[in-house]
């Protein structure tokens, strides 16, 4: 028999019997929707929780310190320029670079215009591989990151708002730019253009009217303010780690302060991008074992993923058990359908047909209604999960939407995968239901089938 | 003449519980190619189990059937299903049409079994109810038609793919005995048109007048196995009216020929290369297109 033959006769036997062939698709409906549905419910709350993780950081960084200093087998550890090469070196990290605080609190004053009269005391001063801020993710509000080859002038790039830490010296109160009110576009101009005007960077002396040493400094950008990927986007101000080692060298020797090269144990902060989210862990891990404290956001969303997995199978095994319904109403169907065509089929065979096409047609039946009902099921589903997101069940307060962080995720979310694997399944669950039937139809004696009545 | 059915001390026994029944007892057999073969017998002799049997549906105790070279008890349900599509036709008492199917639909199922195009298919099978005088009755389903017509349509449906045998149970038991002689008739021509060897059971002698061969089983055995001619004179009781209706028959035969030819063979049918008429063809292009016809559908299994 040809395929298309086979495939006709198929749909022939499924409208010959419409009325049961629809109770039985019905059925297989169902069974889809619970599961469709159950599992776009965990979807949507696996979503909302990665948007609100989101928020809180970026999940691709990971925190790497140095707090003990020690290995635990109580050797000496430094997290110096050659630990930071052998991270950079493992598989998929992007980019590794310290976060680098001096230890000296208001070393430095940004200085600018006539007779000095703008000043910004720079406490949020931190050091960086100037190539390693864009390689994190970090965005400019306008001119350019620090250039990676620059080694006679010192740069500075500033988060969004610090430019509004210049302070009019000439003034006695209301001495800076007030720009928490506005927003965007209405941003006020702060005293000092950094990129154009001429700024000198002023090395402080601890005792009032000591002497100071003033250095030239460029300003290269802003930064766009991002919350997930720290404070320092918004008020701190970024400098090469080793221009900003040799300046603290220089104030250090203005005054008179000493230091222990021996005691030193490297950088006590250092960001690590991996390339993806999924490699995070075995990252981290391998940070760990060189015996570093790390902390990335994964160690917050695994746990919460692991429940949200555990929720969604929950949810999707109680749609499940309607499609196991669904499914004996499947074998029910065929076997009945058996027994009404057990003639037919006996004169078939007299007739020269292959048991094998009898065995594909009823594989084909009950595969049509599983797969008939998984296609009803699916649009029935996208219209549940409709209604769901626009009218809400009270699951949250934005009707159908989780809020998470000011960004709305739907409750109900249907995704490309579910709709092919629910297909999928809901086929196989026909196929594996007219297994049985198919094989009792071949086995039909021919002879009994067709003798007299 | 060609042997194409050869049986060989074929023995059936059932067994119900303890008790045996024998069905058949031993029976040898040779039907030759192009026959008309009546199998005749009272109730439970036997008739059915044996034509079960030879169409490979049944398994025998003991002994062989032969369908040309190959012995149906060695063969598989594979081998068998391709065996029947190809080489066999079947007639039943109770028609089996399938309920849901039309008449062209019923008609075309063992070309559809053969995975013939439905357009061929529809064009044989429209051909065939044309030749059993039902080209009016195509689109109709078998509720929709009377016994006679519904047997004709079985008539069709085993005739479709000019199988080598036609094996018939009865074929008449349901009819009343005008309309068995339109079905006998139209059974005979046409096995007689195509050369096709014709296996026909049934316990009424009447029937049995329509074939070449009688064998007659009682009990599970063969006691007379006869040419046509000598059982109208030997079957005392009925010959009178048999002589009556050969006579009669032989008339209606040629009439229906000549009447065959006129409305069922015009060009068109002619042309058709899947149906040639052979009478229409010399000797020599029958032989070549059976056997062009057999090596493309039957792999020659019965030549
Ligand atoms: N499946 C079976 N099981 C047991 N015995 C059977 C079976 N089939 C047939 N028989 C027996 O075999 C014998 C022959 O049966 P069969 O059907 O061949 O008779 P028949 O000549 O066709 O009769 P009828 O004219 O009534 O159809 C009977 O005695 C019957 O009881
Ligand atoms: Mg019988």
């Amino acid at each position: 028999m040809k395929i298309s033959d086979q495939i006709i006769m198929c749909l022939q036997n499924l409208f010959r019997r419409k009325v049961r062939t629809l109770l039985t698709i019905t059925g297989v409906i169902i069974g889809t929707c619970a599961i469709v549905v159950m599992i776009s419910l965990g979807v949507g709350m696996q979503a909302s929780q990665d948007a609100m993780l989101a928020q809180m950081g970026d999940l691709t960084i990971i925190d790497v310190n140095n707090y003990s200093g020690r290995t635990s087998t109580g050797e000496t550890l430094k997290l110096d320029d050659a630990a930071l090469r052998t991270i950079q070196a493992m598989d998929h990290v992007e980019v590794v670079t310290p976060f680098y605080n001096p230890s000296a609190w208001g070393a430095f004053t940004l200085v600018s215009g006539n007779g000095d009269r703008y000043q910004l005391d720079m406490y949020q001063v931190v050091g960086v591989y100037p190539e390693a801020l864009e390689k994190l993710g970090y965005t400019l509000k306008s001119g350019n990151f620090l250039s990676s080859t620059q080694r006679d002038t010192i740069e500075i790039l500033m988060g969004y708002y610090t430019p509004y830490d210049f302070r009019d010296t000439r003034k006695k109160r209301n001495n800076t730019v007030q720009y928490w009110m506005s927003d965007g576009e209405d941003m006020p101009d702060p005293y000092v253009d950094i990129e154009k005007d001429k700024m000198t960077l002023r090395i402080n002396n601890t005792e009032e009217g000591g002497n100071t040493i003033d250095v030239k400094v460029r300003g290269t950008g802003i930064l766009e303010m991002d919350s997930s990927k720290g404070y320092e986007t918004g008020y701190g101000v970024f400098i090469s780690v080793t221009q900003l080692k040799e300046l603290e060298a220089k104030y250090n020797k203005l005054n008179g302060i000493k230091t222990d090269p021996n005691s030193d144990t490297g950088y006590t902060s250092v960001k690590v991008k991996v390339t993806d989210m999924k490699y995070v862990e075995e990252v981290q891990n391998a940070i760990k074992e060189m015996g570093y404290d790390t902390y990335s956001m994964e160690d917050i969303r695994k746990p919460m993923e692991e429940q949200a997995r555990q929720t969604q199978m929950t949810l999707g095994g109680l749609g499940a058990i309607s499609m196991l319904v669904a499914a004996l109403s499947i074998a029910n169907t065929m076997v009945m359908s058996i027994y009404e065509r057990t003639r037919e089929i006996g004169v078939m065979k007299v007739l020269g047909c292959m048991v094998s096409n009898i065995r594909s047609v009823f594989l084909m039946e009950a595969g049509t209604i599983g797969f008939l009902g998984g296609v009803v099921g699916i649009i029935f589903s996208y219209i549940i999960s409709y209604i769901i997101n626009v009218f809400g069940t009270g699951l949250s307060l934005g009707g159908g939407y989780y809020y998470a962080g000011g960004e709305m995720v739907k409750t109900s979310i249907i995704p490309i995968w579910l709709v092919l694997l629910s297909l999928l399944f809901s086929t196989l669950i026909g196929l594996i239901s007219g297994f049985y039937p198919a094989n009792r139809a071949v086995k039909i004696s021919a002879l009994e089938a067709i003798k007299n009545e | 003449m060609d042997t194409i059915i050869k049986v060989e001390n074929l023995r059936k026994v059932y067994r119900l519980g303890t008790e045996k029944v024998i069905a058949l007892a031993n029976i040898n057999l040779d039907i030759h190619k192009g026959e008309i073969c009546c199998i005749l017998g009272t109730s439970g002799s036997g008739k059915s189990t044996l034509l079960n049997m030879l169409a490979g549906l049944e398994k025998p105790t003991r002994g062989h059937v032969y369908l040309g070279k190959h012995d149906i008890a060695q063969m598989n349900e594979k081998q068998l299903a391709k065996l029947r599509q190809r080489h066999i036709g079947f007639i039943f008492q109770s028609y089996n049409l399938l309920p849901a199917l039309t008449a062209l639909e019923n008609v075309g199922m063992p070309l559809l079994f053969r995975g013939v195009s439905k357009h061929k298919r529809n064009k044989q099978a429209a051909e065939m109810l044309r030749r059993v005088g039902l080209e009016k009755r195509m689109k109709h389903r078998p509720t929709q038609m009377s016994g006679g017509q519904q047997q004709r349509v079985g008539i069709a449906r085993a005739f479709v793919c000019k199988p080598e045998i036609v094996f018939a149970d009865e074929p008449t038991g349901n009819l009343d005995s005008k309309t068995t002689k339109e079905v006998m008739n139209i059974m005979v021509e046409i096995c007689r048109q195509y050369q096709m060897t014709l296996v026909l059971v049934t316990h009424d002698q009447e029937i049995a007048s329509y074939a070449d061969r009688i064998i007659t089983l009682i009990d599970g055995e063969v006691v007379s196995d006869v040419k046509n001619h000598s059982i109208l004179d030997s079957v005392q009781p009925i010959s009178e009216f048999h002589e009556a209706l050969y006579q009669q028959e032989q008339e209606e035969n040629a009439a229906a020929e000549v009447v065959g030819q006129d409305q069922t063979l015009p060009q068109e049918s002619a042309k058709d290369p899947v149906a040639p008429s052979p009478e229409e063809l010399p000797e020599e292009e029958v032989q070549a297109l059976e056997t062009q016809q057999t090596k493309q559908t039957t792999g020659g299994v019965l030549q």
